[in-house]
């Protein structure tokens, strides 16, 4: 009978868990360095990996560097060259941080909420903090995540070729997570 | 008065010739480069042909061999569709590995977005796509395998 009852309630527990941590590999990221002068560096990836956990606040994204696909050969290939991205080294970026004003954010109820989320962002092996707000709606068991902000290039230790790329690189984050 | 030297004046416009050409033939170049786009990848030929399932397992057992051989090719993947995720205005499919859990999803070139969505879970699919490489996922923690402007073989 104690046995059933720990079981019981350990199989709750797990999907409990579960339950809390919403996911999704197809959030999609955009990276916009382009200047006045040039049009072409900018790239979306469309598989990278998404989470947050609602009881905690947490939210994760990790995003392959090679799957940011660009419209033109070139600039993809400096992209994930070693004077730039050096994808071969650094293969992903990572973003952990947590909802800083939870308490305003209701999951359990369909709704648009504004949070405010604060985290460290690697990038090309270096860490920075990152402070932005993101649009959280929440549609029954489903979360759609949205958020913008911007980076500096030089920060991470990426060059801005010359001027070619803009230094001010704003990324965009778009989340449908379940 | 001197009317110059005609032969320096030949290799003056020779001169003036090469640097013209060269300008013009390098400004096609960088015109080439900077409008050059991504070929249709249903256009262009495979560099290996293979099943889902024991592609996963040679990422898994060697990540660093798999990302060697295979990142960056143009590679046709056989398997059945085990997840379909909404992408923007398109979607992503998954193959998953169900012992595992590790995964190859496919994000899909703009002239194959429409036929994508017509996709289903539980279909045995025929795709060929670049592949971006895998990665051990610190937030799934499986091996996840990234395809990017990937086209449905017919």
């Amino acid at each position: 009978m104690k046995k059933t009852t720990f079981v019981l309630a350990l199989a709750l527990l797990t999907g409990a868990a579960f339950a809390q941590k919403k996911t999704t590999t197809s959030a999609i990221i955009n990276f916009d360095a382009t200047t006045p002068a040039d049009a072409l560096p900018k790239a979306e990836n469309k598989t990278a990996v998404a989470a947050i956990d609602t009881k905690k606040g947490t939210v994760s994204f990790e995003a392959v560097m090679k799957s940011f696909a660009f419209g033109n050969p070139m600039i993809q290939e400096h992209f994930n060259g070693p004077k730039w991205l050096d994808s071969e080294k650094f293969p992903t970026a990572v973003f952990k941080g947590t909802i800083t004003n939870l308490g305003e954010v209701n999951f359990d109820a369909d709704g648009t909420y504004k949070a405010n989320v604060t985290g460290d962002l690697t990038i090309h092996g270096i860490s920075k903090p990152v402070s932005t707000t993101a649009d959280i709606t929440v549609s029954g068991k489903n979360v759609t995540a949205k958020s913008e902000f911007t980076i500096k290039l030089d920060s991470y230790a990426v060059g801005n070729a010359g001027g070619k790329v803009n230094n001010d690189t704003k990324i965009s984050v778009v989340a449908e997570l379940k | 008065m001197s009317a110059g030297n005609p032969s320096k004046k030949s290799t003056l416009k020779k001169i003036l010739i090469v640097i013209g050409i060269g300008l013009v033939a390098a400004a096609a170049v960088a015109l080439y480069i900077f409008t050059d786009t991504f070929d249709d990848t249903a256009t262009q030929k495979a560099a290996y042909t293979v099943s889902a399932n024991p592609f996963i397992k040679e990422f898994e057992k060697d990540n660093a061999l798999a990302n060697k051989k295979y990142t960056e090719q143009i590679i046709t993947v056989n398997g059945r569709i085990s997840e379909i995720e909404a992408a923007d205005t398109t979607v992503n499919i998954k193959m998953i590995d169900t012992t595992t859990g590790s995964y190859i999803i496919f994000a899909f070139q703009q002239q194959d977005a429409a036929e994508a969505k017509k996709l289903k879970e539980g279909d045995s699919v025929s795709v060929k796509g670049s592949c971006s490489g895998g990665i051990f996922s610190e937030i799934l923690e499986v091996e996840s395998i990234n395809f990017k402007r990937s086209s449905i073989n017919k």
